[in-house]
């Protein structure tokens, strides 16, 4: 039985070590090797520490943690972003020679700037750093950006909108704002990822009855298990989706028809998510069912008698700490080279074991370093951003064979366009609420996939707040009393697409200024033309 | 390019040869002679002009025993009871007696058959015709008809939406799904204070500002854009656009379709056939009664019984529903057992059998295909797959349910994977 009491879980190492060492001997265990067998003998119950809240679950977690072997030989492997294009160079043979060049300073600015903070750099900062000498500064811009609240925020959301994306929870029972502030706290702190996501696997969400709607959604890591309506089944294709980039959901009806996933595994999985006996309901006639024993994908069983919560804290380690399970890293490094460089290695929840991993040495490779790197968020963004395939130019690619050559120019999700909007116009909480609504994507979805609407055009064009702030903002009045219509229009350009115009452009828009009879009409026609231009809602 | 113009050349919805059309034709260098022997070459094209489609989505599944299959005094029965409706021998529930009165111009399908028992695969399954399975998103049935029926041209989208719904996939955005959300309103941000010229003149300086831009690698996004934009500049001005709204209807029409958000919709759709959408989806939500079904459904179906019956008197009057499909259908059905659930009973998903409502479009009303056993658990007669029914809405609209389509891999897919027009549906 599991002991109560008050006494913490430093107090009675030998408990925990006994815990710890059920589940390493698991987890070494080879799971193919080892036939599946029902021991006669009924096994003793398993005398554990309590793990009621997430601090004891948490410093159980710490101890695993501590002694994985992957973690100690971290020290001494490297692999720097100079590493990361020799071994892509070496991967993309003869194509790289097709490679796009690399992009100058103000396009790295703006790059770098909404790819980690969601916002655009000011005319100022644009200038000053186009002006710096310093050759290390992309780098230390990077970091630079890596230490804002708007890193924090932009990753917070970019995650909460994958877990809520697709949640059909009663939308009372959630707080997505909760989520985000909490994530946004583990993003500022810097957090490792497996921290991260066992903290969300392992939470068990109470309810108190004598509040109504209180389902516990307002402490953030809850909202995980939450959105997914505390349902075994939702967990199960859940967790394989977003933390291991696996789409098992199919698997829940019949064998996966693509890939190694049986549908015995996923109910296996869904069996460890549930508190009590978990039932399989059969295919023939939906009345009858047979019951599952909880078995985690690669194979690891949790030991016989233990309650719900420990159980959830078992899944957690297995999937974060089990260093067979390459998934687990490899889904959040290609999550965020999707994200920076606008394909992935594969679409990113939708592989299975057999999925094709287009350039597979080099995202296996930064999987196995993110690990060794404690699984800091903040290291793949170094490692990515710093490197040649991130800076450089935007390309449109058909095939797969020229991926990894150039970016591919990437639509700005809804909170980003609503930042670039009010970068120009000043916070307008009503219209951002209209854009987040308009321009709202699945985050889970390639950005080939995506598409834009008309809805989207209309709004930019003549939402009449955003025309009537466009046409008092203080930009407006700035771009005015700017004297020589060359620096209006350079102004114009450095304000709204964070980039000074080409000759061409120059040109174009002063011609519009001096053939027009209304200055002042002109200049929010020219506005209204970049706020409404491709490049504006495009990460170029 | 051209053969694309060419297709829609001849005749707009309403069948007349527009001259924009004709210009436009003009413009590509076939005003001549081979324009007639286009013409002569689409006489087959003719016969779908003017054909439209108008889904009503009840979203959650439906209750077969509480809709067009009640079994009144089977233990899987429940409250429901059934009522003789304008046609002999056909009953249905009591939920339902305005659909009762126009039984004759409705065909029921009773014993409808699927495989998918979750909400999205189900929804998936019963727009686009398709399984959820590979990577492919399936078109939207209604992107589909927008496409091989729609103007390409046309100032107004050809597909509109009350409410959420799935996307033209692998079809793109010229066929996507417009969607409002509050009917007998203009939709959000179409008209604008600046004047035409001014107007003409930023979209002017946009195009050239985006030229640049796909010279720079964005080709494909520009590209998507600037048909997006076309798309809302077209509308703007569009006459049509009234069509969203309730000008020149009556009080009366408004009130008999019902003063609630699904008649106005269900007005708005007949509104947008008739000004040449051929597709509209209007969205009833609610349907998903795991419990207390009896009393949700005195409510539920009271709009749904006025709305949609009020449409097909309405288009039958307008001689409309000759040439326009009317759908009333959801994901799948329910369990025939009541389940024990509080507060109230209900019934959980099922898809081994259930049931829709077909009119219009050539297809003969007062008749209800297929049956059930006595308790409502197995299908006795004539089980029709989704496959079926698709190949019968295609029938219904003039499309070729054979027709390949290409996935953006090049892979090509069929329309309709297999099934066989609905036996007898048609008269």
């Amino acid at each position: 039985m599991l002991q109560r009491g008050s006494s913490s879980l430093r107090k009675r190492p030998h408990q925990w070590i006994t815990l710890v060492a059920l589940i390493c001997l698991t987890l070494l265990a080879t799971s193919s090797a080892a036939p599946r067998k029902n021991t006669k003998k009924k096994l003793p119950p398993l005398n554990l520490p309590p793990l009621k809240t997430q601090e004891q679950k948490m410093q159980l977690l710490g101890y695993i943690r501590q002694n994985m072997p992957t973690l100690r030989q971290g020290s001494r492997v490297s692999f720097s972003s100079q590493d990361l294009d020799k071994a892509l160079a070496l991967e993309l043979g003869d194509t790289i020679s097709q490679a796009a060049p690399l992009i100058d300073d103000e396009t790295f600015i703006r790059r770098a700037s909404l790819d980690l903070t969601g916002t655009l750099p000011s005319a100022e900062k644009i200038k000053t750093f186009v002006a710096d000498q310093n050759s290390n500064k992309r780098s230390d811009y990077i970091d630079e950006l890596l230490e804002t609240e708007a890193y924090a925020r932009k990753w917070a959301r970019y995650w909460t909108s994958v877990i809520f994306y697709e949640s059909e929870a009663n939308k009372r029972r959630v707080n997505p704002e909760a989520l985000e502030d909490w994530l946004a706290e583990q993003f500022r702190k810097g957090a490792p990822w497996d921290y991260i996501t066992v903290m969300l696997i392992s939470a068990t969400p109470e309810r108190n009855k004598k509040k109504k709607n209180d389902y516990g959604q307002d402490y953030g890591p809850n909202n995980f298990v939450l959105a997914c309506e505390n349902k075994s089944t939702e967990l199960a294709s859940e967790t394989a989706r977003i933390f291991m980039g696996i789409s098992i959901q199919c698997a829940e009806c019949h064998d996966h028809p693509f890939d190694n996933w049986k549908r015995i595994q996923f109910h296996e999985l869904a069996a460890f998510f549930h508190p009590y006996t978990y039932k399989m309901p059969s295919q023939e006639d939906p009345t009858v069912s047979t019951v599952v024993k909880p078995r985690f994908l690669l194979g690891e069983k949790p030991y016989e008698n233990m309650k719900s919560d420990a159980r959830r804290v078992s899944i957690a380690a297995y999937l974060a700490y089990n260093p067979q399970n390459y998934w687990f890293a490899r889904a959040y490094v290609n999550r965020i080279w999707s994200e920076l460089i606008g394909d992935g290695f594969y679409d990113v929840d939708s592989l299975g074991p057999d999925g094709d991993v287009v350039h597979k040495p080099i995202v296996n490779r930064i999987a196995a370093n993110f690990r060794y790197k404690d699984f800091d968020p903040k290291w793949v963004f170094r490692l990515i951003m710093n490197s040649q395939v991130y800076q450089r130019e935007m390309r449109t690619m058909d095939s797969p064979s020229e991926l990894f050559t150039a970016i591919r120019p990437s639509r700005l999700r809804p909170d980003v366009v609503a930042n670039s909007v009010s970068h120009v116009i000043g916070e307008n909480p009503q219209l951002r609420k209209e854009i987040d609504t308009v321009f709202d994507m699945n985050p889970s979805l390639p950005q080939s996939t995506l598409e834009g609407s008309i809805q989207q055009a209309l709004l930019l064009m003549n939402q009449r707040e955003l025309q009537q702030a466009l046409s008092q903002s203080e930009l407006k009045q700035k771009l005015l009393g700017i004297t020589s219509n060359e620096e209006l229009v350079q102004s114009l350009y450095l304000n709204v697409l964070a980039r000074n115009p080409t000759p061409d452009e120059l040109q174009r828009n002063v011609s519009y200024l001096q053939s027009s009879e209304k200055r002042d009409e002109a200049v929010e026609d020219l506005l209204w033309v970049l706020v409404n231009c491709t490049e504006f809602r495009t990460k170029r | 390019m051209q053969s694309d113009a060419l297709l829609h050349l001849n005749l707009n919805r309403r069948g007349q040869f527009t001259r924009r059309n004709f210009l436009q034709a003009a413009a590509l260098g076939v005003a001549g002679s081979p324009l007639l022997s286009q013409i002569q070459l689409n006489a087959a094209e003719m016969k779908k002009q003017g054909r439209a489609c108008i889904l009503l989505w009840l979203a959650g599944a439906p209750s077969q025993l509480e809709t067009w299959d009640p079994k009144p005094g089977s233990p899987n029965g429940g409250e429901t009871r059934k009522i003789q409706t304008q046609t002999p021998g056909i009953e249905i529930a009591h939920y339902w007696p305005k659909i009762a009165s126009v039984m004759n111009d409705v065909a029921l399908i009773r014993s409808m058959t699927g495989k998918e028992a979750a909400h999205e695969r189900g929804t998936y399954h019963l727009h686009t015709g398709h399984r959820m399975l590979g990577i492919e998103k399936f078109p939207h049935f209604g992107s589909v008809v927008a496409r091989e029926l729609g103007d390409p041209n046309s100032d107004i989208p050809n597909f509109v939406s009350i409410g959420q719904t799935l996307s033209s996939g692998f079809l793109g955005v010229q066929v996507a799904p417009f969607i409002i959300d509050r009917p007998g309103q203009l939709p959000d941000n179409v008209t604008s204070d600046a004047s035409a010229a001014r107007q003409r003149r930023r979209l002017a300086l946009l195009s050239q500002q985006e030229r640049d831009f796909a010279q720079a690698g964005a080709e494909a996004l520009v590209q998507e854009q600037s048909k997006l934009y076309q798309k809302a500049s077209l509308m703007m001005t569009s006459p049509r656009l009234k069509a969203f709204e309730f000008d020149g209807e009556s009080e009366d029409m408004q009130t008999a379709y019902g003063k609630n958000q699904l008649g106005q919709g269900l007005l708005v759709a007949r509104r947008l056939v008739e000004a040449g959408v051929p597709f509209v989806e209007v969205r009833s939500t609610g349907w998903d009664m795991h419990s207390s079904i009896f009393r949700n459904m005195e409510r539920r179906a009271a709009d749904v019984d006025q709305g949609l019956s009020q449409l097909l008197t309405d288009l039958k009057s307008r001689g409309l529903l000759e040439k326009t499909l009317v759908l009333c259908m959801g994901e799948f059905g329910r369990t025939p057992k009541i389940n024990a659930r509080p507060p109230a009973p209900g019934r959980d998903h099922w898809v081994r059998n259930f049931n829709l409502l077909m009119a219009g479009a050539g297809i003969k009303g007062g008749q209800a295909i297929g049956k059930t056993d006595e308790n409502g658990q197995e299908i006795t007669e004539n089980p029709v797959q989704v496959e079926d029914l698709f190949q019968s809405m295609c029938k219904a609209m003039g499309i070729n349910a054979d027709m390949e389509l290409h996935t953006p891999i090049g892979r090509p897919v069929r329309l309709v994977d297999g099934g066989a027009v609905i036996k007898g549906l048609f008269g």
